[in-house]
């Protein structure tokens, strides 16, 4: 955990959490508006669509940092919103499920999302979520005044310093890679054809830079910081997405499939009954 | 292995075809064995009749007396009935097998002037080879019967792989996995494309019950979420007031209900299923506690042993035993860990008799005195139990109070902690 309370503490001493936009797609007026209400009280700045397609015109302005997605929407639903951000941004992207089940989570996660919380969700949970992706995209109170939040779609994700001091810290938790991860800072990581800058955080397969979403990026940087190592679901839950005893080990595995089509499907071994790990 | 012994099990249906392809064989070559043993035995008497009578007539006609060295003329040194025979009508012959060595052939005939004249011919050639015949009959019909019946055996197969892939669907569906199906209706208009045909359409119809009531539940479990998380999230924008509290309590009271029942529904439609994993016991079960925020006593009564199971499923079901043994018994509530074997006891009236006959039933909470709540806890904690594969038994202390025995399934993935860690080392 002392990754997350280190991480944590870099989010929550940023003085202006209202500098986040969050984009709001829900079709429900009461949902949009309370939650709406309810993430400004946490210093956020919403911007709320009451379907797909609006919030597909938002989106296209560009003035979001997360999106917040409801899977049943009108029109275009929250899945194929999902799809379709997917297709041209590497944005952080929370869906919101109501019904909860395999098919609305599941493919909520194939379309691309980061994460789901199921409906009702309180508050705090929803805002820890939120914390919890923010961490994993470019964003930094500084980033974001010179200009990060126009970086955000299209450029692959960067982790900000406090996150991957983060990263270095966890994986000196698992022993071996302590010092590893300082000459990581920025250091050129190659398995393969597969080429991981861990300074300017930028992936590329034989040459041709890949496009990972936040998520993707992170996990795929727990990865390399263990090559050959088995990296069991319960730990990828804990250091990537900060959830405690009870994440959904559906997220890993549906992040690990997206991972494995932009990087080549035989880089991350599964090792069945135990977890994943990136072949060497 | 297993198709070793699978071929070896001797009530199989292809040990039965073979033994019965091998009854109806051996009778067919008893049978004619039997036909051809006689008929070879009839032709030998008869050609060594007519050797005889010709041997007989070549002596009488000869001059040669080498020829007529073999004529016997004493009636005492041929059979008796040979010379019976020979009297009464001028010429006979006998097959003589006294002396079971040496078989004989006899020919007599009645000469003019009275005298009777025999021959003898030595049939043993002849009784060698049908004794060589019968030899033959019998290698070749048992090394016939034992291709025949490996053959059978094998054609028996075909039928057999067929009923087993039904066995096997019909073992996959009643696993829940709903898509199995035999795939064999109409390939042959046999019983047992039938009886695949029946065991397909069943699981058809059970697939679409169940996922209709899947669609159901999901549709129910969002029309009621969708309304209560508007309602979660507004209260939580009202100002702090006591009517706030009070709106508050009922939101949380509503959503447990409502979560609840979506539980129990999943858990009727049997879509939940356990993600197990190594789990140690006596952690798991102090941070669910912790997590309850009630007061409990937990006593571990062995050293730390790591189970195979689902924490997720293991934290509802103690949770609802927990919070069962507050609202319904009285402290102090006793959580006691021996093996795999976690006991929660309360000391309160004890559980209703109609819970320890029938078990938990929905939105009844048995007498008055157990107090408030939906009834629906011990139904979620008994589900989720048989998901996670354990038993939930409910009893009353002899000295008072609620008794809960959750069995976790001890399988070979049960390990003392050292061995999950060297499990997880060595992965």
């Amino acid at each position: 955990m002392s990754h997350a309370a280190s991480a944590v503490g870099a989010g929550a001493s940023a003085p202006a959490p209202a500098s986040v936009t969050i984009l709001l797609v829900e079709d429900d007026e009461v949902i949009r508006r309370s939650v709406a209400m309810a993430l400004e009280r946490y210093g956020y700045h919403v911007i709320a669509a009451g379907d797909g397609l609006t919030g597909l015109e938002l989106f296209r302005e560009g003035r979001h940092d997360l999106l917040l997605l409801d899977v049943m929407l009108p029109g275009l639903d929250g899945i194929g919103l999902c799809r379709r951000i997917r297709e041209t941004g590497t944005d952080p992207i929370l869906m919101m499920s109501a019904r909860g089940d395999a098919l609305d989570v599941v493919s909520g996660l194939e379309a691309g999302a980061d994460d789901y919380v199921v409906k009702p969700v309180d508050t705090a949970v929803l805002v820890a979520r939120i914390r919890s992706l923010l961490r994993r995209t470019t964003f930094t109170p500084a980033a974001a005044a010179t200009g990060g939040r126009a970086d955000q779609a299209g450029s692959p994700g960067r982790l900000d310093q406090s996150g991957q001091s983060g990263q270095s810290g966890q994986s000196g938790q698992s022993g071996q890679s302590g010092q590893s991860g300082q000459a990581h800072q920025h250091a050129r990581l190659v398995f393969g054809e597969l080429a991981i800058d861990t300074g300017g955080l930028e992936v590329s397969l034989s040459g041709v830079p890949v496009a990972l979403a936040p998520t993707e990026l992170r996990l795929l940087l727990e990865f390399a910081a263990n090559p050959g190592i088995v990296l069991d679901r319960q730990t990828l839950l804990r250091n990537v997405w900060d959830y405690g005893w009870d994440g959904d080990t559906r997220v890993v595995d549906l992040c690990v499939q997206r991972l494995r089509k932009k990087i080549g499907a035989e880089r991350i071994e599964t090792v069945r009954g135990f977890g994943y790990k990136l072949r060497r | 292995m297993g198709n070793v012994r699978s071929l070896l099990h001797w009530r199989s249906l292809r040990w039965k075809i073979a033994l019965l392809v091998a009854v109806a064989c051996g009778a067919i070559a008893l049978t004619v064995g039997l036909l051809v043993h006689r008929s070879t035995y009839e032709r030998s008497v008869n050609d060594g009749a007519a050797k005889a009578y010709s041997v007989l007539d070549t002596a009488l006609g000869s001059t040669d007396p080498d020829d007529a060295s073999g004529l016997v003329h004493d009636p005492a040194q041929m059979p008796p009935e040979l010379v019976r025979e020979a009297r009464a009508h001028g010429q006979a012959h006998v097959f003589d097998e006294s002396n079971q060595y040496r078989p004989e052939m006899w020919a007599s005939r009645r000469l003019p002037d009275g005298q009777l004249v025999a021959v003898s011919v030595d049939m043993t050639p002849d009784q060698l080879s049908r004794a060589a015949l019968d030899r033959h009959m019998w290698k070749y019909s048992l090394l016939v019967l034992a291709v025949v019946v490996s053959l059978s055996a094998l054609a028996a197969e075909l039928p057999n792989r067929r009923l087993r892939q039904v066995a096997r669907t019909a073992r996959r569906i009643e696993t829940g996995d709903l898509d199995a199906r035999t795939r064999m209706r109409g390939r042959t208009g046999d019983e047992i494309a039938e009886i695949s045909g029946t065991v397909d359409s069943m699981a058809d119809s059970l697939r679409d019950r169940v996922l209709s009531e899947q669609r159901f539940t999901a549709d129910v479990a969002h029309e009621l979420r969708t309304p209560l998380m508007g309602l979660v999230t507004s209260a939580e924008l009202l100002p702090e007031s006591e009517a706030t509290d009070l709106v508050r309590d009922r939101v949380r009271v509503l959503r447990t209900l409502v979560e609840d029942l979506l539980e129990i529904s999943r858990l009727d439609a049997g879509v939940e299923h356990a993600e197990l994993r190594p789990v140690d016991l006596a952690e798991a079960v102090r941070e669910s506690l912790a997590r309850t925020g009630l007061e409990a006593r937990l006593t571990v009564d062995n050293a730390p042993v790591v189970a195979e199971t689902d924490p997720r499923r293991l934290d509802r079901i103690l949770a609802n035993l927990v919070i069962n043994a507050h609202r319904h018994g009285s402290a102090p509530v006793e959580v006691t860990i021996e093996g795999t074997t976690i006991v929660v006891r309360d000391h309160g009236p004890g559980f209703p008799d109609s819970l320890l006959t029938e078990g938990p039933q929905r939105f009844r909470t048995g007498t008055a005195e157990r107090g408030r709540g939906h009834g629906l806890g011990l139904t979620v904690a008994t589900g989720q139990a048989h998901v996670i594969g354990a038993s939930l038994g409910f009893s009353n202390a002899a000295e008072g109070g609620a008794v809960a025995t959750l069995r976790l399934p001890s399988t070979d993935a049960t390990h003392t902690r050292g061995d999950a860690a060297d499990m997880r080392r060595n992965a």
